[in-house]
């Protein structure tokens, strides 16, 4: 499908058409596009009925009295973040500052760095799949293996020849099969338990130089990765966790 | 409603140290900015300690506004900013707890609170979404803002919001699994 096919799609599913003809012609020659345009309408459905999300009169009141009682901090370049965050930056400090020099005294600056700051955009999907497990989840986000020449411009090639050759399904058939999958009784107990599972399912499955973004996609049937290099093509790939095959590629 | 150029008057009113002025700005955008955090991170406390930092941000980078996009906009920028902050710090996770300083007496809150819940299921597909996507469609489909405006607050090209919007929309589809191809 062309890409302005999609806008269509999109467009039709959104009700944002003067003439819907051509979209409709379109529906009705390609059973993908139909595919594809149920998904659209059904999201758009569920989501423009979302409650709105408000703050309650008391949380308003917290959040002004708060805010200003940190604006009255003389720490005013304390970074962003929970008091807990705040005083774990104060620990660093204390802890390079002595070790750089050894006798130090009088009050630390504390310096933010965070992207916020700047109010530049700085997107850090890359960090995602760098978290530490948390209590009670049933498993972290972990990177992947990185190749032995390291991530470079072939990361985005290797990802996509690896999907053709692994034959992953059209976007119709991914989803009925995740419909049924998910319908049925019998749900799959996750296969891959641990770091050194998901690098050899990722193996398998021909990648290289990816990071998984989310585990326990679909009911924990497939492995969510994207490529490491953000600059790259940022296809979404889906790996079934049992066979560790391509199923799907997102593009 | 605040015309733009009174907002940009407010905002020079706060680099000059106005509070009445910074209550003003907040006022008008705390509701939309606790919103855009609570549908980004799936979680009120953090979506409460989002919109504080994004409001402390405001303040402390109120001079750095050169008025080349709403203030709106760029109020949107910085909380998105501050939820992808908050996203490194600890994974998302899709559930609505009761905040400390909800009021037990007031019933009121409570319902407040449990009717601004998306569904769970929902809650799931977003958090399972990559950062990237979930942001277009979050902005897009759950704030209602146009697609030129999505593409002014992440700063990137139209085509890319509309790509990473169908996209994201497309992954939530699959992971709903509730595909009728019949």
């Amino acid at each position: 499908m062309h890409k302005h096919d999609l806008d269509l799609i999109a467009a039709l599913a959104e009700g944002s058409l003067d003439d819907e003809t051509e979209a409709r012609a379109l529906l009705e020659s390609c059973e993908e596009c139909q595919a594809e345009y149920r998904s659209q309408l059904e999201i758009l459905t569920i989501l423009s009925s979302a409650p709105p999300a408000e703050m309650t009169e008391l949380e308003k009141a917290a959040l002004h009295r708060d805010l200003w009682t940190e604006l009255r901090n003389p720490s005013t370049n304390a970074p962003t973040g929970p008091a807990w965050y705040r005083w774990s930056y104060v620990a660093a400090g204390l802890f390079v500052i002595v070790g750089l020099v050894g006798v130090l005294s009088g009050q630390l600056g504390l310096g933010s760095g965070d992207s916020a700051e700047s109010g530049e955009i700085t997107e850090t999907t890359s960090d995602l799949a760098t978290f530490s497990a948390d209590e009670g989840s049933e498993a972290p986000l972990l990177d992947a293996a990185p190749a032995a020449d390291g991530a470079d411009a072939e990361s985005a090639p290797t990802t996509t020849m690896a999907a053709e050759e692994a034959g992953p399904l059209p976007y119709a058939e991914f989803a009925e099969q995740a419909r049924i999958a998910r319908e049925s009784s019998q749900r799959s107990a996750p296969t891959l338990s641990s770091k050194e599972d998901i690098d050899h399912c990722l193996e398998e499955a021909g990648l290289t130089d990816v990071k998984v973004v989310e585990e326990l996609v679909l009911d924990q049937r497939y492995l969510l990765v994207m490529p490491l290099d953000e600059t790259s093509e940022q296809t979404v790939t889906f790996i079934a966790m049992e066979t560790c095959e391509i199923v799907y590629v997102d593009e | 409603m605040i015309s733009p150029g009174n907002e940009a008057a407010l905002i020079a009113r706060v680099v000059s140290g106005d509070r009445g002025a910074f209550d003003t700005v907040m006022s008008a955008h705390q509701d939309r900015v606790f919103s855009v955090c609570l549908r980004i991170l799936g979680d009120r406390e953090r979506a409460l300690d989002a919109t504080q930092d994004t409001f402390l941000t405001v303040f402390r980078k109120a001079g750095q506004f050169e008025g080349r996009s709403a203030v709106g906009t760029w109020i949107y920028r910085i909380a998105v900013n501050v939820c992808y902050d908050q996203i490194r710090r600890a994974k998302r996770r899709p559930s609505v707890p009761i905040p400390d300083h909800v009021d037990p007496s007031d019933p009121a809150a409570e319902a407040a609170i449990e009717s601004a819940a998306l569904r769970p299921e929902i809650e799931l597909a977003l958090s399972a979404l990559p950062a990237d996507f979930r942001n277009a469609v979050v902005l897009s489909d759950l704030e209602g803002l146009s697609l030129p405006q999505v593409a002014e607050v992440l700063e990137i090209p139209i085509g890319t919001v509309k790509s990473r919007v169908f996209r994201g929309r497309r992954l939530l589809a699959l992971q709903l699994g509730n595909q009728n191809t019949s």
